[in-house]
């Protein structure tokens, strides 16, 4: 028995020796290949993911000329606008500084909102075993509110009309085709309608991205807004939409009920919630054109053979 | 009479495969400078592993596009050519160019390729290069039609690996 059992094993250790000594050369590659890491490219497509930031940051040297646009009507049956009633267009530019901290600078026309924002990518996912298995940004706006104020009993100086949204955008690439972000947000409306409003308010972020092709993708978001406004009713805005991507050109489409653009503005000031009816149903358009300063390869030539 | 030879392959670490696109739209290259290589020189075998993430672009976006939606890099992350050098004359010490038979395999999809390469022999080392068309419909990969003048039909791919002894 013994013996049997022994030379079972001295069978089986000849025969990986002899299966390692067949060991094909891309085995062989297989195990050279350098530990290097692999971050996870592409969680999110665009620096936003519909109306809300995402976790990605452009690479250094990348100027991104955007411009987003909400167009709603209102809930009267007869109006002579062209198109639709209300429009609201965020014009911006935005730099990545470097790979990972990119900052921009935009304005709105509707709310009358400017607003700048700075990014970092503080960690990365990475596909292989080691590493993070999130990717984590860290996003500070703030926003100023240049329209001019009728009512005489709200604060109009500079400071009062100042707010401020900081979030932690964390997100997984579960598959190629899923990605998911949760972002802790803290909101600090300078400019309130009424001293009852709450001064910092905190919000919760959901958003994902499906992968319906090369170059289409199905994404959605909604914010939790835990201690909301007391001046007027407001509702945790909501998004449906795709991202479609075509070369230097990103664009998104949206059903939302967020007429604003900026983060502070439509966390915590959504009027009405998500349905079909005017004027809670707004389309969403952005469109994003990336512009290249930082080219690699400025060198490399063709074989001439 | 030749020298001895002491390793019995040799192996290129940080290789090189470099891709062109030229369209009337759009120029677009692509570099990879970690491509591994392995040749025996007995039996003149050769393979060739790299990863599709680290190729790098002109854009930084093109990068991204590559990966995320043309070769699915998250799905497929490598290509690989295992093949045979025709006729090697291992210790020919002259500039040889031979015939490189065997399969190329990237996206998922298996080509058997002919590539004409020049040997080079100093020393220990081998300096393998060359050129080489490859389709891209043949591997499979999609190209929207609204890009489709952006990308070329047949992209022409350069490599050059410098190989070093190899210890088991």
């Amino acid at each position: 028995m013994r013996i049997k059992e022994f030379s079972i094993v001295l069978l089986l250790l000849l025969g990986t020796q002899s299966a390692m000594a067949q060991k094909g050369l891309l085995d062989i590659l297989e195990q050279e290949q350098q530990d290097r890491p692999q971050y996870t490219l592409a969680t999110f497509k665009a620096t936003r993911i519909t109306f809300g930031h995402s976790i990605e940051t452009r690479k250094k040297g990348i100027l991104e000329v955007s411009m987003v646009n909400r167009f709603w009507n209102t809930p009267s049956l007869y109006s002579q606008s062209f198109g639709a009633d209300k429009l609201n267009t965020r014009i911006a530019l935005e730099y990545a500084i470097t790979d990972r901290l990119s900052t921009g600078f935009g304005g709105s026309t509707w709310d009358g909102l400017f607003d700048g924002y700075l990014k970092y990518r503080l960690i990365r996912q990475r596909d292989d075993r080691d590493g993070a298995p999130i990717s984590l940004t860290l996003f500070q706006n703030g926003s100023y509110y240049s329209e001019g104020l009728l009512a005489s009993n709200i604060d109009g100086n500079f400071s009062s009309r100042l707010s401020g949204t900081t979030q932690l955008l964390i997100a997984r690439k579960f598959s190629s085709d899923f990605s998911f972000q949760v972002a802790p947000t803290f909101v600090h409306k300078g400019f309130r309608f009424s001293g009852e409003d709450p001064l910092n308010i905190l919000a919760l972020g959901f958003g994902g991205r499906y992968k319906l092709g090369g170059h289409l993708s199905l994404v959605s978001e909604y914010y939790a807004v835990f201690n909301p406004v007391e001046s007027f009713d407001t509702y945790g805005p909501f998004s449906l939409g795709v991202n479609w991507e075509l070369g230097d050109i990103m664009l998104q489409f949206m059903l939302t009920n967020a007429s604003h653009i900026v983060e502070d503005a439509y966390i915590a000031g959504t009027r009405y919630n998500f349905n079909f009816k005017n004027p809670n149903l707004n389309f969403g358009f952005n469109a994003t054109y990336v512009i290249h300063f930082n080219r690699k390869l400025k060198g490399l030539e063709q074989n001439k053979p | 009479m030749c020298h001895q030879l002491t390793a019995q392959k040799v192996i290129a670490r940080q290789g090189q495969v470099a891709f062109f696109s030229y369209t009337s739209v759009e120029n677009i290259k692509a570099e990879n400078n970690q491509v591994l290589s392995i040749m025996d020189l007995q039996t003149g075998e050769i393979a060739v592993s790299m990863l599709m993430n680290a190729f790098i672009f002109e854009k930084a976006l093109m990068r991204e596009h590559f990966n995320e939606s043309y070769v699915e890099s998250d799905i497929y992350p490598k290509a690989t050519f295992e093949g045979m050098i025709m006729d090697f004359e291992a210790r020919n010490p002259q500039e040889q160019t031979k015939i490189v038979k065997g399969n190329f395999s990237m996206h998922g999809v298996t080509k058997e390729i002919e590539v004409k390469a020049k040997i080079e022999h100093k020393d220990e080392n081998y300096i393998i290069s060359g050129t080489f068309d490859a389709v891209v419909k043949d591997y499979e990969i999609k190209i929207p039609p609204l890009l489709a003048g952006n990308i070329a039909k047949t992209v022409s791919v350069d490599f050059r690996f410098e190989c070093l002894p190899y210890e088991d």
